[in-house]
Order: C-alpha cells, then sequence, then structure tokens
C-alpha cells in the first residue's frame, strides 16, 4: 500500500487510527488521563517507575482476557464487581511473582502497588457494554500497557532528573532544577504540562496528515 | 458633575511601582553588593522572555507594554537573599510567569499573585537557598554568591530565640535578611510615593498593618519580655511592610471596592500572622495572599451595590442595551460596543461625548440606520457623566429588545 492509500485509510477511519495508537494518539496516562494517582504520587525515578510498569504489565493484559471470557453474559452491574476481583487475585500472584524476581525492592511503593487493582486503567472496561473477543483483549490489553509503560518510565526519568540531577541514580545534572517534581503536586505538575504538549503534538500530526492528504488530491 | 477617576492606567502603575522599587534595589545593591543588581536584571529578562515566548507560542501579540510579569519578578527577586543561586531564579520567575499569569489568561486576569507565587514555589522547593540570611556590609562573590550569612530575626524568633537589634538598626535595615524587605525607611518612603500618587489606596495596607499589630500584640511568639517588644520584633523585622506596600496591592489581585478592599487587608492580616505562627516557613505572608487572592471576587460581588459604578454597572447589565466587562485592573471599565444587526456603522467615541441626548432624541431616531445607535449614546452619555474612560469592543446584542428597555426606562423616569 502507496503512502497515499495509507493517509487516506487512515484519515477516514480515524477513530480506529486512534484507537489502534496506545503510544501516541490514545495514551492511556496522557491523552485519557488514567492512572494519574499511582503515576503523580509514586513514580518519583526511573526505578519505582519500573516497579510500577512491571507491575502493570503483569496484571492488566490478564485481568482483561479473563474479564472478557468470564463476563460475556453478564449485566454491567455485575461487571462492575467482577473486575477488580479479578484484578484482585491475578495481582496476588503478580505480586508474588514480582517479589520472587525483585525481592523486597517491589514493596517499596506501598500501597500505590495493591491501589492498582481498582485504577481505571485496569478495570474501566467493565463501563463497555460491547462484548470483547479474546484476540481484542489480548491486543488491547498490550496495546494500553505498552503505551502505560511509555508514560510511567517518561515521567518517572524526568521526575528524577528534575528533582535530583539523577538518572537510574547517575548523576547527570551538578544541581537540583526543581526539587517539587518528587513531591506529588509537582508530579501532577509535570503530568499536566506533558499531557498538554501530547495533546498538542496528537493535533499536529492529525493536521499534518490532512495536508498531506490534500496535497495528494491536488497533485 | 462629580467624576470618579475609574481608569487606572496599568501601564503607569507598573511604571510606578518600579520607580518604587528602583530606591530599594539601589539600598540593597549598597548594603550587600552589586549582585543584587544582577539578579533583579536577570529575574526582569526571564520574565519578559518568558512572555514573548507563551505569546508566540499561545499565537497572541506580544504586548510591549505589559510590564506586569518584570515587576513582579523584581519584587520576588528583593525577597530573596544576596546568595541565591541564580538558576534558581531563572527556574521560578519562568514557571511563576507561564503557569501562574500566562495559563491563566494573562495580563490584568491572573488571579494570584506572582510574586507571592514566586516565593512559595522558591520556598517550597530550594527552602535552604531562600532562607539564608546574609549579613550586610560584607564580601559577596559576585557570580556564585558564597557569602558570610547570619541568623535572620524571623527566624531567630521562629526558633523560640529572643532576638537584640536596635531600633535604628531595624529602620535601616542593618541586620541579616532578604535584599530589600529590611529597608523600612526606604520601603515607608515608597509606599507614601504609591499612595500619593494614587497607584495603591491605603485601605489595604493599613487594614493589613493594624490587623498584624493587634494580633501579635494579642498573642505576642516571644516570651518573658513584654507584648511592645514582642510587637516591635513582628513589625519591624520581617517582612510585613514590604509585603503591605508591593504585594498585596497588584491591581489584578486586589478588590476594587474599598470596603472589600478593608475586608481583604484584614483577612489578610490574620492569615499571615496564623501562618507565621504555625507554618513551617518565615514567608507565611505569600501562602495566605495565595490563599485570600482565591476568595477577591467573592468580596468584590459582597459589596458590589456600595459604590457609583456598581450602580452604572448593573444599570446597564440590567437594560441590555450594552454589555459591561469589568476588567480586573482597579475600576476599568469595558463598555462594549454595541455591534448593530441592521446597519454597520463604527462607533465613533468622540461623537458619544459631542452628543447629549435625551429621551426625546429616541423618538427621532427611529430610521433603521441609526436605531441602536441613538439608543445607545444616551446610556453610554449617562454612564460617562461618572466614568471618565470607556473602551469599547465588539458585542451583538438585540437592539428591538434594548430599545423597548429604554424607552421604559425614560418613562418611569429612574
Amino acid at each position: 500500500m502507496d503512502r497515499k492509500t495509507k493517509i487516506h485509510n487512515e484519515l477516514l477511519n480515524w477513530d480506529d487510527t486512534v484507537r489502534k495508537r496506545k503510544i501516541t494518539l490514545s495514551n492511556p496516562v496522557f491523552i485519557k488521563g488514567l492512572a494519574l494517582a499511582p503515576l503523580a504520587i509514586a513514580a518519583t525515578s526511573l526505578k519505582s517507575s519500573f516497579i510500577l510498569s512491571a507491575m502493570v504489565a503483569l496484571i492488566l493484559t490478564p485481568t482483561r482476557v479473563v474479564t472478557s471470557l468470564i463476563t460475556r453474559k453478564m449485566s454491567i452491574p455485575l461487571k462492575t464487581f467482577f473486575y477488580p476481583m479479578v484484578s484482585a487475585i491475578i495481582f496476588g500472584f503478580a505480586y508474588y511473582a514480582m517479589y520472587k524476581f525483585m525481592g523486597t525492592t517491589a514493596f517499596s511503593l506501598g500501597l500505590y502497588l495493591p491501589i492498582l487493582v481498582v485504577d481505571p486503567l485496569i478495570v474501566k472496561n467493565f463501563e463497555k457494554t460491547r462484548k470483547e473477543s479474546f484476540l481484542y483483549s489480548i491486543i488491547n490489553g498490550l496495546r494500553n500497557t505498552v503505551g502505560f509503560i511509555v508514560a510511567c518510565l517518561l515521567i518517572g526519568a524526568l521526575r528524577e532528573i528534575l528533582a535530583f540531577g539523577t538518572l537510574g541514580e547517575i548523576k547527570i545534572l551538578s544541581v537540583s532544577l526543581l526539587p517539587m517534581a518528587y513531591n506529588s503536586f509537582g508530579g501532577f505538575f509535570i503530568i499536566a504540562i506533558i499531557s498538554a504538549l501530547w495533546s498538542k503534538m496528537s493535533h499536529k500530526y492529525h493536521d499534518k496528515l490532512i495536508r498531506e492528504d490534500a496535497s495528494y488530491d491536488n497533485a | 458633575m462629580n467624576k470618579i477617576k475609574t481608569k487606572i492606567d496599568s501601564i503607569s502603575y507598573y511604571d510606578d511601582m518600579f520607580l518604587a522599587m528602583l530606591p530599594i534595589i539601589l539600598c540593597a545593591s549598597v548594603v550587600y553588593s552589586r549582585r543584587v543588581i544582577l539578579i533583579c536584571g536577570i529575574a526582569a529578562i526571564t520574565a519578559r522572555v518568558v512572555d514573548v515566548a507563551m505569546a508566540l507560542l499561545l499565537k497572541k501579540d506580544i504586548d510591549a507594554e505589559d510590564k506586569s510579569s518584570i515587576i513582579a519578578s523584581i519584587t520576588f527577586s528583593m525577597m530573596l537573599p544576596v546568595s541565591i543561586p541564580l538558576y534558581i531564579v531563572v527556574v521560578t520567575v519562568a514557571l511563576v510567569v507561564m503557569i501562574g499569569k500566562h495559563v491563566f489568561g494573562g495580563k490584568d486576569v491572573y488571579p494570584f499573585s506572582l510574586a507571592a507565587l514566586a516565593m512559595c514555589m522558591a520556598a517550597v522547593n530550594w527552602p535552604e537557598n531562600v532562607f539564608q540570611a546574609v549579613r550586610p556590609l560584607t564580601k559577596v562573590n559576585f557570580w556564585t554568591g558564597e557569602a558570610i550569612n547570619g541568623v535572620s530575626a524571623p527566624a531567630l524568633i521562629k526558633l523560640g530565640g529572643l532576638p537584640y537589634i536596635s531600633t535604628f538598626d531595624l529602620l535601616l535595615g542593618n541586620h541579616p535578611g532578604a535584599m530589600g524587605m529590611s529597608f523600612l525607611l526606604v520601603i515607608l518612603a515608597c509606599g507614601t510615593f504609591l499612595i500619593v500618587n494614587k497607584r495603591i489606596t491605603w485601605h489595604v495596607p493599613v487594614t493589613f498593618l493594624v490587623t498584624c499589630a493587634i494580633f501579635s500584640l494579642l498573642f505576642p511568639r516571644i516570651y518573658g519580655v513584654s507584648r511592645w517588644y514582642s510587637l516591635k520584633y513582628e513589625m519591624l523585622c520581617s517582612s510585613i511592610l514590604f509585603f503591605s506596600i508591593f504585594l498585596i496591592n497588584e491591581p489584578a489581585t486586589t478588590p476594587k471596592n474599598p470596603k472589600a478592599k478593608i475586608v481583604f487587608g484584614f483577612i489578610c492580616g490574620i492569615m499571615t500572622m496564623i501562618f507565621r505562627y504555625f507554618g513551617s516557613y518565615e514567608i507565611g505572608g505569600c501562602f495566605a495572599l495565595l490563599l485570600i487572592n482565591a476568595t477577591v471576587g467573592f468580596w468584590d460581588r459582597l459589596f458590589e451595590n456600595d459604590t457609583k459604578e456598581s450602580e452604572i454597572f448593573n444599570f446597564i447589565k440590567k437594560n441590555r442595551l450594552a454589555t459591561v466587562s469589568e476588567n480586573s485592573s482597579v475600576s476599568q471599565v469595558k463598555i462594549k460596543k454595541v455591534e448593530n444587526k441592521v446597519s454597520n456603522n463604527n462607533f465613533n467615541r468622540n461623537q458619544v461625548k459631542n452628543n447629549s441626548l435625551n429621551s426625546n432624541s429616541v423618538k427621532n431616531a427611529k430610521s433603521k440606520d441609526n436605531l441602536s445607535y441613538t439608543t445607545t449614546l444616551d446610556i453610554i452619555s449617562r454612564a460617562e457623566d461618572s466614568i471618565d474612560e470607556v473602551e469599547f469592543s465588539t458585542q451583538t446584542i438585540d437592539m428591538n429588545e434594548a430599545l423597548k428597555d429604554f424607552e421604559k426606562y425614560s418613562k418611569e423616569g429612574k
């Protein structure tokens, strides 16, 4: 497929394009605003971001797949109970797995790891009335996971650099540019700025595609 | 005809603020070295650069006459010690101008005092640098800011100590502290200059100072000495006077109504003292001001029916002949231009002034071309009896309905 057709198809099915691109156009954190509390409070460094990302990677897709299989004929109120229940059970296994690999480091985030069980990032899907196929739940779960991991690592790295002048505990700046980045309100502040830029860039990308499509038409 | 001076020229206001700040900068540069000028210059340049960058980013016109962020950045600099690292000044000013000013709409509409916001941000981020107290008339490194530090009197009081500085030194600012907050006599002179020039009114500073004085007299923080001794140090060795002149009188973040100003000053005084007594930082006033800034609109609304201006606002709003919007600069009035649906006549302000219309002229103005023109002229000329300056912008209203309202108004002879 040449570029012209590709762009044209992308624009024609823009909603699908947005849905598929979970890293850029519909990032679960920067565009949809999910999982803000654990990110703003707990993702203060690259290390803590990695722990959060690992936990999300372990529970998001399995929760989605299991619930898509067992909640097909359930009403929405019942789904509301079922989703956190399934995610909590999966979290138990994930927690044990992380302890095996990371030791007590995995518990350094305290409450903000188990709180993921009821985070909209994991359980938001219960609101959807549309039945999700097994394959679609895997693909979508993985896309959301990758989108979250990118955002989480970006926020953690940026906050560590601004607050301590380090990245992965390696000194890269001699001064602390913005120590408040370590605090919760600093975290919200940084997420807000990145979200605004992210949203702006996604709009710019859309405009660029429209212009490119128009230029092909004119040619 | 009693005219109320309602148009406060914000440009002149900031010019005068700069003039008032100049003696303090000069005093500080003599006492604390030339680094003071470097810090103020860098703060002002950063503020201006961020202003221009945000205007370009938001695709707005660059306002060459907007000096609010420059003045705020210089005010903020005056609250810092001379040993402050320069990057702290740059980062704080840039963030505050970007988020505290432009995110909230820019000039004249930002709700929180920029200087107070900057000080709070710097205090939270770099308390060990911000609360250093450099000894006056000692050597300060021009670039690195290395200096001989002492203990400031507010810090000593906070720790439960008993400061001993002679009254003369307190008045002259000859004790360790921030760059510009300790020269009490100079600050007092600058405040008088601003009040005499009608750039600020007495309401907020006087109420604020009296409230702080009464509070510290009733609840002294320094134990084992007389209440008057405590009062002296609370009022003279801290930032209260500087704060009352340069921070809480910003037109964009202060109530417009005199009664509201008095209430504002009173609450600000109480909150400042509470923050100083129970807060973690010495600059409790900045945190208090940010908190009270959020209530400015409420106090104005509470007392809105008490002024003649308010009567005019209410009359015009009520009669729907023109839409009035109140700018955040003190009492600045904008009567929006009526754009007629039937005629596109440009509104000429000189014609408004030259036409002394009365209700009879409405009957003679039934032609479509000057239908809206005539009716609104009367309202605006009435408004101009009490308001010096009227600015126009574009707004569309239903003129037929407005004409009916106006005729009804004329018949009733209100």
